[in-house]
């Protein structure tokens, strides 16, 4: 029977070593963004390094993407479950209680249910790496392009949308390279390779990815946002200073409906409207 | 009992673990699992056009005029296309007949644009080829064909581009002729005016004009020749008010329940058999009333009580010029019975319009028959179908499918592989109304557009541009729509000198209009009256009388393959799914059947077998069965539509038992056998039988009166005693900005369910099958409930039927709001009771306290697995998971929508501005909708009108539904 207690010891530690040696640990994301405060219009905070890693700091493997099942997770529940079963056998019930809610919620996260993520953490800090390594840093930091330029949809659309190809040829048309460059810059390459294949058999539009995401259930209007003079960076973050997105707030609904509740005191001088609806509707529905 | 001590000391002596090791482990094991597990929410592309058009706004709906494909009727039509799919259809207001209102029918035809069963190519002998091989191929086989009979069949097409396109094809193949048929005919009063007024026409009915209707088995509320157009100019006279306590009298006599008997002031049932006699008879009292001389009739008998038949005449005789009788008879003598009473009452004119007649119809069933007869005997070569299906919709079909396997040529032009493609070595794959251009003409001077919303889907084409290509024109249909319309359409209307504006204005509105040329006809000639007669056989003993009627869901069954026709009920039998028998309870009984029980029923050779069903109304010794069910592949589409994705357990599927019944068509007399198995049927509504001999309870859900009580007591709905009990012990919320509210005229409504399909299509509700409506798990927002009730003299064999919108009442003190253990259910500050599925944990507490049964709880993921057809989902609305409740929110996404707009442009919101799915869909405008608070709003001065009542008022729950009670033009 003490043998059991071992097998339980050894076996946690080697699944940790399995664990850590698989993670590529990384440092965590220092808390960046945006500080409301009742008497001073939003302070844009210094920029932080461009963090790649999770929230919690391990990434380990990315799960399955067709089944979205991270087998190791599922080892992990299948190690608790038996060790319940086990000590439930030898008349150890608290261990096994402890054991058994825990790896039932193991293989609830491993088994590839991510649309219920958002129940335990947000997506704050996402900085996927993009096809085209588009700096907001120059565009709109250096060159000062307003955000509405690309961004038109913000002000008449719910959603803000990603500008197409044609917006940025625009510019891109004459613009090849960055100053100094000696060639034409391989990232520009890129998007006048996409906008040449616009009338071709096979076109190749540029397959961003997306950083900003809201759960499906929510609906979320840019123009109305917009429209109430609310700035951009109030929720993306100092993007300005960016040279790869990330996803700067967390998104979620504490984080919404702390603004929703400002009263005409407490709001920024420059919103048209105090505060937002706070009827639950209004955004689920 | 060990102290806690002991207990440790035990444990770590048992395990050799002590406490503090375990969760040490613990500890660091679950840093680990948080390690482990890849917290990242799923990954997303974001994929923005390369060269994105102008005008198009991601995220912002675009609105187009078209025309609605659904049937011939070519109702206006408004597509609502977001991110470059069409997701929803509309009525559109201008257009002069339909009025703004869409049909179930025309509503789902959007889901026909994603039905992945669709061809995808056209088809040579079974095998994919490119459109150029194609037309080489049919083009030389019809070379090879010159002198030999071939025919180009068609349905009625009031389409003049296309039929321009045809007139093209005809000329470069002058040994064609054209055969036009219609499956749901309306041939005999196209050929009884042929006799009477000397033209081939179809009337155009103008019920707005009606004050007295009579109709003979026309359900023109429901199916009949022009529903929406009928149903909105019916519904104008039908509303009295306290001003005018005035309405329209309608009698309609008919063999089966049907949409309009049952919205008719005196419905009265006859047998088949009797049509003539019935008909005849009011004809011999109308003469009388009138003095003119009464038609040569022949011997008459029926069984409608002589009270009605006087009614009747005296209505008519009462309402010259401003009377109406309609009959959708086969039977030529009866339309000619019905043309000389119109005439003798100076209806001509007035109330139907034979000078710019209704084109809508122009088939002729002894074409059509020629056309079979000689095909069967072989001595046609060749075959041509564009868009038609006799084999199933044509009674004859079965032998006409043997004669096209022995033809040389068989040409379908097909948006399916459906029974008569499925016998044409070519097939072309044709495009969906929503994917082609097109223009529709259903009555002379009122032309509209039909425009893409999508390019097509598939590798399909429209039946012009094919039709054009065989006859060595290869031209796209806009270039040909257009070029129509500026040598046709331009030249007679008045409203712009350039074409280029016209053409303009016409996209924009999807109607123009011209003054149409009369038509000249002769009067009335009475020599026509001379050949009427009884035609039918008499029923011999043991037989059954046979009523084969079109549904309102199925129609005539070319949308068979539609998940949300299939699952919409019938009105009045509120069956899904199936096709069925129905008996009169006095039949049933005699024959010992039950509901469901399997029923053969036979004449000749030809016989089928589906699940009786027994109905209060129906005349004894007729049977009724639906068409439209019973095709090919639709049993296995619609049985295999039950839930996919209940992953690890085996689904049971239900089977379905449906039958084509168009070979029954003109079957008059048929033998019945009931079967040994029970078949159980999905009804939506299970409760057929009427309670108290006054059948509605003492719970005045739904409330009726007669006009003498209406106008005696203009306070409304009955007596008080329902009287809201105040507000108990709630406290009473507080509506500071708007408070939407909704009034529901039950006068208006006809229970054609347009609204049902319209809030499905908004919002994303899901088909859940019948094994699962069998278990009262359908997931429809807003139903219409069917109450029966009537006077215990003729009840229950006869009993009145009348039709009630139901839908979340939206409550003050709602019952759901305080039972829920998660606060999933709230009141918004504008009146919603606002339902949080993310909040949702399920317990279906809310659903069981809600008296009026309107919520709806998600038991499973329903089936979104198929890619084409997810395309019709609303963007705006969430797709609700299994295990959370979901109900009507008065489409908030729509008030969103308008109170988003208005705040930027800084203005208030117009009455009438917010308008839920149901309520733009309805085409009797019976649904009114806005904002209480605002005292001049349309919904306000409904709430306070004298026929108002708000249903189960007495429970206190204040609802914000309104309903106008329903007033019936009887003597009380």
């Amino acid at each position: 029977m003490k043998v059991l207690g071992k097998i339980f010891k050894v076996s946690g530690l080697l699944l940790v070593v399995v664990a850590v040696s698989l993670s590529k640990a990384q440092a965590a994301p220092k808390k960046s963004g945006l500080t409301v405060s009742s008497t001073q219009s939003p302070q844009i905070s210094q920029p932080a390094p461009d963090p790649m890693s999770s929230p919690i700091g391990f990434k380990v493997k990315t799960p399955d993407e067709e089944t979205g099942i991270s087998w190791l997770g599922m080892g992990i529940a299948f190690f608790l479950i038996i060790g319940g079963i086990l000590f439930w056998a030898n008349d150890v019930q608290s261990f096994a209680g402890i054991l058994f809610v825990l790896g039932l919620f193991a293989g609830f996260l491993a088994s590839g249910q991510r649309h219920y993520y958002h129940y335990f953490a947000n997506n704050q800090g996402y900085a996927p790496q993009q096809p085209i390594s588009y700096p907001h840093v120059l565009h709109a930091g250096k060159l000062k392009i307003a955000c509405l330029y690309c961004h038109y949809n913000a002000e008449k659309s719910d959603v803000a949308s990603i500008p197409s190809v044609n917006v940025c040829m625009n510019c891109h048309s004459l613009v090849r390279s960055a100053t100094g460059d000696s060639g034409p810059n391989p990232e520009i390459s890129k998007l006048v390779k996409a906008w040449e294949s616009r009338d071709s058999n096979a076109p190749s539009p540029v397959e961003w990815e997306r950083v900003n995401k809201l759960p499906s259930f929510v609906r979320f209007s840019h123009r109305i946002h917009v429209a109430n003079g609310i700035a951009c960076q109030e929720c993306h973050g100092p993007i300005q200073t960016m040279t790869r997105v990330r996803q700067a707030s967390p998104l979620n609904m504490g984080w919404c409906v702390n603004c929703h509740r400002l009263t005409k005191k407490e709001a920024p001088a420059h919103w048209k409207h105090a505060g937002g609806p706070l009827d639950c509707i209004v955004c689920h529905h | 009992m060990p102290s806690l001590k002991e207990k440790k000391i035990d444990t770590a002596l048992k395990t050799g673990l002590t406490r503090g090791d375990f969760l040490k482990t613990m500890g660091v094991g679950l840093a680990a699992l948080g390690g482990a597990c890849d917290w990242r929410w799923p990954h997303a592309k974001a994929v923005p056009e390369i060269d994105r058009p102008e005008g198009v706004t991601p995220g912002v709906a675009r609105w187009q005029a078209s025309t609605c494909g659904g049937c011939s009727a070519s109702c206006g039509a408004l597509v609502k296309i977001r991110d470059g799919r069409p997701i929803k259809m509309e009525g559109l207001k201008k257009h002069p007949l339909s009025q703004g209102g869409l049909c179930a029918r025309g509503q789902a035809t959007l889901l026909d644009l994603y039905d992945s069963g669709r061809l995808k190519d056209p088809l040579l002998s079974g095998k994919k080829v490119s459109w150029a091989d194609w037309d080489k191929a049919v083009v030389a086989k019809m070379k090879s064909l010159r002198g030999k009979q071939v025919r180009l069949v068609t349905q009625t097409l009031p389409n003049p581009s296309l039929n321009a396109a045809i007139a093209e094809f005809l000329n470069a193949n002058p040994s064609i002729k054209h055969v036009v048929y219609d499956p749901i005919s309306s041939s005999s009063i196209l050929d009884a005016h042929q006799k009477t007024h000397g033209k081939r026409v179809l009337p155009h009915y103008q019920f707005a004009k009606a004050k007295a209707i009579v109709g003979f088995d026309a359900d023109f509320l429901g199916t009949w020749i022009s529903p929406v157009e009928f149903a909105s100019d019916w519904a104008k006279g039908r509303v009295p008010t306290s001003g005018s306590p005035k309405m329209s009298r309608h009698i309609h006599f008919e063999p089966r329940v049907s949409l309009t008997g049952s919205n008719a002031d005196l419905r009265v049932p006859i047998k088949p058999s009797e049509e003539y006699s019935t008909v005849a008879s009011v004809a011999i009292r109308l003469a009388k009333i009138l003095g003119t001389v009464v038609p040569h009739v022949g011997e008459v008998s029926t069984t409608a009580s002589s009270e009605s038949l006087d009614q009747a005449a005296q209505i008519l005789a009462q309402h010259k010029k401003e009377g109406l009788v309609v009959s959708g008879s086969s039977d030529l003598s009866v339309q000619i019975l019905v043309n000389w009473m119109n005439s003798v009452l100076g209806n001509y004119g007035n109330t139907l319009d034979i000078q710019k007649p209704s084109l809508v119809r122009s088939g002729s069933e002894t074409g059509m028959e020629e056309f079979v007869k000689e095909a069967i005997s072989g001595r046609i070569a060749g075959v041509i179908f564009v868009e038609a299906n006799p084999v199933y919709d044509h009674p004859l079909g079965e032998e006409l499918a043997k004669a096209l396997s022995k033809m040389e040529m068989v040409v379908s032009l097909s948006n399916r592989l459906d029974e008569t493609a499925s016998h044409a070595p070519f097939v072309a794959a044709d495009s969906h109304p929503l994917e082609s251009w097109g223009d529709a003409e259903p009555v002379p001077g009122v032309i509209t557009i039909v425009q893409p919303a999508i390019r097509p889907l598939f590798n399909s084409r429209p039946a012009m541009e094919t039709l054009l290509a065989l006859a060595g024109k290869t031209q796209s249909a806009y270039d040909f729509v257009r070029a129509y319309w500026k040598s046709h359409v331009f030249p007679k209307q008045k409203s712009s000198h350039n074409f280029d504006h016209f053409w303009d204005a016409s996209l924009e509105s999807g109607v123009a209009s011209y003054e149409a040329p009369s038509l000249s006809h002769t009067s009335f000639s009475s020599a026509a009256l001379a050949e009427v007669k009884n035609s039918r056989p008499k029923v011999k003993e043991g037989d059954f009388e046979f009523v084969a009627y079109s549904p309102i869901n199925l129609y005539d069954g070319h949308q068979a393959f539609n998940p949300w026709l299939e699952e919409l009920p019938d009105p009045v039998t509120r069956v899904s799914w199936e096709n069925y028998v129905q008996f009169s309870p006095a039949d049933a009984k005699r024959l010992g059947i039950v509901e469901g029980r399997m029923v053969r029923v036979s004449s000749g050779k030809k016989s089928f077998e589906i699940p009786a069903q027994i109905q209060l109304g129906m005349p004894e010794g007729v049977v009724a069965a639906a068409l439209g069910y019973g095709r090919i592949t639709a049993d296995d589409i619609a049985a295999n539509y039950p839930i996919t994705k209940i992953k690890f357990f085996p689904v049971k599927i239900a089977t379905l038992h449906t039958a084509n019944v168009y070979p029954f068509l003109n079957s008059s007399l048929v033998s019945v056998a009931a079967g040994e198995k029970i078949h159980p049927l999905a009804k939506i509504q299970r409760y057929d039988f009427q309670r108290d001999p006054y059948l509605q309870d003492k719970r005045h859900a739904l409330r009726e009166e007669t006009l003498e009580e209406y106008a005696k007591n203009a306070s409304g709905g009955g007596s008080s005693s329902g009287a809201d009990s105040g507000d108990g012990l709630w406290d009473k919320h507080e509506y500071p900005g708007h408070k939407w509210a909704m009034s529901v005229d039950l006068n208006r409504c006809s229970g054609c369910a347009a609204c049902v399909i319209a809030c499905q299509a908004e919002n994303n509700i899901p088909t859940v099958g019948k094994s699962e409506v069998r278990k009262s798990r359908d997931m429809y927002w807003i139903r219409i409930d069917r109450y029966y009730s009537g006077s215990e003299t003729n009840a229950p064999q006869n009993p009145t039927v009348a039709f009630q919108p139901m839908t979340c009442q939206q409550c003050d003190n709602a019952p759901c709001e305080t039972v829920c253990p998660v606060a999933a259910t709230t009141h918004s500050s504008e009146g919603i009771n606002m339902q949080t599925y993310n909040r949702c944990v399920g317990t279906r507490y809310c659903e069981n306290n809600c008296p009026y049964k309107v919520r709806r709880f998600n038991w499973f993921d329903y089936d979104r697995d198929d890619a084409v057809q997810d395309l019709v989902l609303n963007p705006d609305v969430t797709v609700r998971q299994r295990g959370v409740m979901e109900k009507c929110n008065f489409c908030y996404q729509r008030i969103r929508d308008v109170e988003i707009t208005t705040q930027i442009e800084n203005r208030k919101i117009h009455d009438g501005e917010v308008q839920p799915a149901c309520v733009q869909s309805c085409p009797t405008q019976a649904l009114v909708f806005g904002d209480i608070n605002d005292s001049n709003s349309q919904v306000a001065s409904k709430a306070v009108s004298t026929r108002v009542y708000r249903a189960l008022e007495e429970l206190g729950v204040k609802p914000s539904i309104y309903y106008q009670t329903k007033v019936r033009n009887v003597k009380s």
